[in-house]
């Protein structure tokens, strides 16, 4: 039981750096309308800048986070604009239909890990943050680090909670997903709102990536993995649901988690993906029931 | 899904033998002289790296042509291709050296397993358009790879080794300037076919159901039928590669030459030649192949630079370089009529004076 148990929280941990990843995308998708496929990178590139900030500025972890999200944000924005911007304006009001978007978001993707890959080279990079002993709860052990990524991860949802329901930022946000055309004539600035909902949404990977790092090493391929996971998890939890992306997220984690305790380790990658060929074919609008959007 | 890139190119996607040279001759008459013309590459070339590359040119030429189908014609999009190639790849390799087929027995089981595969990829699109089915199909795609890297009677991560090459009348097609003489005419073969499905019933339906699948089904169009065609007829051509790429001295295939990586390789074939036009493809398999050959000491450049190539392509030339050789051609019959038009103008005038 106890061995379940800790699967279990694994999976809970793990689950929850997919949940902000799936967030960005579903963020991204219910904003801007498209798909993005370069999320995973977006995400990889957010752990290198925050190890890097982390090392070679010698910041504490927190900050680094904080700022690694901020410059990934940024980073985001600037894709946004340079590139993204001339497709979803092409597909009519901020839409895309049609499989341009996709497939830039491939080529975006390349273009990002391999420019990773000049920079920081091949080699898996250490993460070294000292989180101290792990603690005890009752009789079973917990790494500090697995408690770091659960409340670093809820405090980041409850943050884009209070965004976008408590300001008034983030109901312009949420008018701009809502309807183009009448955040427009509400006098609401829809092409900066856009560009910011896009770098929020690259924020949150970013954050993922920053969560991360400590457990697992901080590499180059890192993406391409996590990008399907978490459209895994904003599948499962109906696509452009914000809620139901962290529930799905939480449920690829210890769905993977379980899997490779009792089935085999060896496809540890594969849980996700048959979870998510099966949601797509048996019931596309996710366990949430969101009406799926046949978009992009 | 109507996809306004393949829109631009919608009538004028590659139109095959015209009709009104079907009257004539046989539309498979200039493949035959293209095969000809074909023959002594191999001896023009005399270095074997470079009879190696006109090999895989020639395998990505199929690839591209059979991903073409489902995504030009029929307007699916689908990032499993390269999956289908590797289970083409590794069905061959399997029944050769498990079974102890031969290539010509190989070959045609290994489309088999590929198609009915593709059968499967398809099946999601039945309710999954877009984005949808994209993230299937990636999903499918990975799982492939990975099974494939921790099998081990697939030789997981290590390869699979030791395929026999195939014997054509005897000889062994073990070198590069012979194998040139299977995957050369099956490359034109493909090509045929993929003329002869555009102009057939088959693909004046795929077209319809890219343009807009709920008018193809108000039009009698059997919508997942057609789809799962589409699925079935690229795998075959996937199938085909693949098997080609195994059997290709020395007989040894990678799960890593099917990575997402070799995807989108292709993908910037099929978009930089143009989605949905059959010689764009072509020239974006000849020209990607080419480039990723001279640049292979720059793997990590060359990687940026061809995804900046597809995402300025899908930005400023949606319809690629089969567009461009298109908007070509009509300006110039335009520029003809318009002479002529000019020329008839001018003698009316002096008649005048």
């Amino acid at each position: 039981m106890d061995y379940v148990i800790d699967l279990v929280i694994i999976g809970l941990s793990v689950g929850m750096v997919y949940a902000l990843v799936a967030l960005g995308i579903s963020l991204i998708f219910s904003g801007l309308d498209i798909v993005h496929f370069a999320h995973g990178e977006i995400y990889m590139l957010g752990a290198f800048i925050g190890l890097m900030i982390f090392q070679k500025l010698a910041l504490p972890y927190v900050p680094a986070l904080l700022l690694a999200i901020v410059v990934t944000g940024l980073i985001g924005v600037l894709i946004e604009r340079l590139f993204y911007r001339r497709l979803t304006r092409a597909g009519g009001g901020y839409t895309v239909a049609g499989m341009g978007m996709i497939i830039s978001g491939f080529g975006m993707s390349i273009v990002l890990q391999n420019i990773a890959f000049l920079i920081w080279g091949a080699k898996p990079l250490p993460f070294p943050v000292p989180f101290g002993m792990p603690v005890e709860v009752g009789n079973l052990t917990l790494p500090m680090s697995y408690v770091w990524i659960v409340s670093a991860g809820l405090l980041i949802m409850v943050g884009l909670h209070l965004l976008l329901r408590r300001t008034m930022l983030g109901l312009a946000m949420r008018a701009v997903a809502h309807n183009k055309d009448i955040a427009y004539l509400s006098g609401i600035n829809v092409p900066a709102m856009i560009s910011l909902t896009f770098g929020v949404g690259c924020a949150l990977g970013a954050a993922a990536g920053v969560l991360i790092g400590p457990i697992n090493y901080v590499q180059v391929q890192m993406g391409l993995g996590v990008l399907i996971k978490a459209f895994a998890a904003a599948v499962v939890g109906g696509f452009g649901s914000l809620p139901g992306a962290v529930l799905g997220g939480l449920l690829v984690g210890v769905v993977e988690s379980l899997g490779a305790g009792f089935i085999s380790g060896t496809y540890k990658d594969v849980y996700a993906f048959i979870l998510l060929v099966l949601v797509l074919m048996v019931k596309p609008s996710g366990i949430l029931g969101v009406e799926a959007r046949m978009k992009a | 899904m109507t996809a306004d890139i393949v829109k631009n190119t919608e009538q004028r996607a590659g139109g095959g033998a015209s009709p009104s040279r079907r009257g004539s001759v046989h539309p498979i008459v200039p493949w035959i002289v293209a095969w000809a013309c074909l023959l002594p590459l191999p001896f023009l070339l005399t270095n074997a790296y470079t009879q190696y590359v006109v090999n895989v040119i020639c395998i990505n030429v199929i690839l591209a042509v059979g991903l073409n189908i489902v995504k030009g014609f029929a307007g699916q999009v689908t990032v499993g291709h390269m999956a289908l190639a590797a289970i083409g790849a590794y069905s061959s390799a399997v029944l050769s050296t498990k079974l102890g087929l031969p290539f010509w027995g190989a070959m045609p089981a290994a489309m088999l397993v590929t198609g009915l595969a593709g059968a499967i990829v398809g099946v999601p699109s039945f309710r999954l358009e877009g984005a949808y089915l994209a993230l299937a199909t990636l999903g499918l795609a990975e799982a492939v790879r990975i099974i494939i890297s921790g099998t081990d009677w697939l030789g997981a991560s290590l390869g699979y080794a030791g395929i026999p090459p195939p014997y054509l009348a005897g000889i062994a097609l073990d070198d590069y300037r012979s194998y040139y003489y299977l995957a050369m005419p099956l490359a034109l073969l493909g090509l045929y076919f993929a003329f002869s499905i555009l102009s057939s019933d088959i693909g004046r339906a795929l077209k319809a159901l890219r343009e807009d699948p709920l008018a193809a089904a108000a039009s009698g169009v059997n919508v997942r039928k057609y789809k799962v065609t589409a699925f079935v007829l690229s795998a075959l051509y996937a199938g085909c590669a693949g098997s080609l790429q195994a059997h290709m001295a020395p007989g040894f295939i990678h799960p890593n030459s099917y990575t997402i990586t070799e995807m989108i390789t292709l993908l910037l074939m099929v978009v930089f030649g143009g989605i949905g036009h059959i010689w764009g493809g072509v020239i974006g398999a000849i020209a990607v192949t080419l480039i990723d050959d001279l640049t292979r000491d720059y793997l990590q450049y060359r990687m940026v630079m061809f995804g900046a190539v597809i995402v300025l392509t899908v930005m400023f030339m949606p319809s690629g370089i089969g567009g461009l050789i298109d908007d070509v051609l009509v300006r110039r019959r335009f520029k003809a009529i318009r002479r002529r038009r000019a020329g008839v103008a001018s003698v009316v005038a002096a008649d005048d004076v």
